[in-house]
């Protein structure tokens, strides 16, 4: 029996990275930045972005794409918020987003009306590092109940993100968490991020990142002339 | 977590490769894990193993080499070449 060999050498991620660059380019064309938050289940993404759209949703108009395995609970909290339309992917049991459900999401949003996009990716801390979205950053948000060496444990995607958001501070004075450590272990990973201390619930540490995503689209603004 | 969605996107590679109806001459497909790439391969392994050894492919196995690193990517495909 002959046999033949069929040299392949395609990258299995192929396809999903140049959806990603069409989103990329999409956004581009809009000057939109955009963001992809990544955490594990329950750091308060969801509140986070409750929150963001409460104080900032006069000045910034923002567009959300929300996945998750199961649900739109997370984008019906979010569409509470905002006039705006909030897109939500449900993945049906996948364990991340891809960017053709971006690429799909963007057909709905009206791009020419939008200052900054988030997305919420699914809730889970390993598989979403895998899949560019298009994004032009990842925002790892990890909360103060998850444990210091978290970053250490989940190191693909403290290494993947820019930004990395603490969250639930208002629990700090009844947990054993020693924050120095904690950003010590994200530095150990990733030494350029940049963080911020927040609590989605009492709004303390909000107002730096508020101010944050208010230049980034506001870059836009100047961009545009 | 996501083995199989992958093992699916390698079957399909291995489909653009060979055609639809080169499939049941596959003999091995290999493939490339970096250790970083976020797979399991003993994972991706039982996943390829269950769609390759099934039609449309007809008795084909995956043949995985660890690298470091994140590439993830297929390789070559092996098939049975119909001439004598």
């Amino acid at each position: 029996m002959a046999v033949r060999r069929i040299d392949v050498r395609e990258k299995v991620m192929a396809r999903n990275d140049e959806l990603a660059a069409e989103v990329r380019g999409r956004l581009a064309v809009h000057s939109i930045p955009s963001l992809n938050l990544v955490s594990s289940p329950g750091s308060g993404k969801t509140s986070l972005l409750e929150q963001t759209l409460d104080a900032l949703g006069d000045r910034v108009r923002m567009a959300v794409v929300t996945g998750d395995v199961q649900t739109q609970n997370d984008a019906d909290r979010l569409a509470a918020r905002t006039d705006r339309l909030v897109q939500a992917v449900v993945t049906g049991g996948a364990c991340h987003m891809d960017a053709r459900q971006i690429s799909t999401a963007l057909d709905e949003i009206d791009l020419a009306e939008t200052d900054l996009l988030f997305v919420e990716n699914v809730g889970n801390l390993v598989c979403p590092a895998s899949w560019d979205l298009g994004e032009d950053a990842k925002v790892v948000i990890f909360s103060v109940t998850e444990g210091e060496d978290k970053p250490l444990k989940y190191p693909k995607m403290f290494e993947q993100s820019d930004y990395c958001v603490i969250n639930k501070i208002d629990l700090l004075p009844y947990l054993p968490f020693d924050m120095d450590r904690a950003v010590e272990c994200a530095r150990q990973v990733n030494p350029n991020l940049r963080f911020f201390h927040t609590s989605a619930l009492t709004g303390e540490g909000m107002e730096e990142w508020y101010d944050f995503l208010a230049t980034l689209a506001g870059l836009r603004q100047g961009a545009m002339g | 977590m996501h083995e199989l969605s992958i093992a699916y996107d390698i079957c399909r590679i291995t489909e653009e490769h060979v055609g639809p109806e080169g499939l049941a001459s596959v003999l091995e497909v290999g493939v490339e894990v970096g250790v970083n790439a976020g797979l399991e391969i003993d994972s991706l392994e039982f996943c390829l193993e269950a769609l390759l050894g099934a039609p449309p492919f007809g008795q084909a196995v995956p043949k995985i080499d660890r690298l470091d690193g994140d590439e993830l990517r297929v390789t070559y495909v092996e098939v049975e070449d119909g001439s004598p």
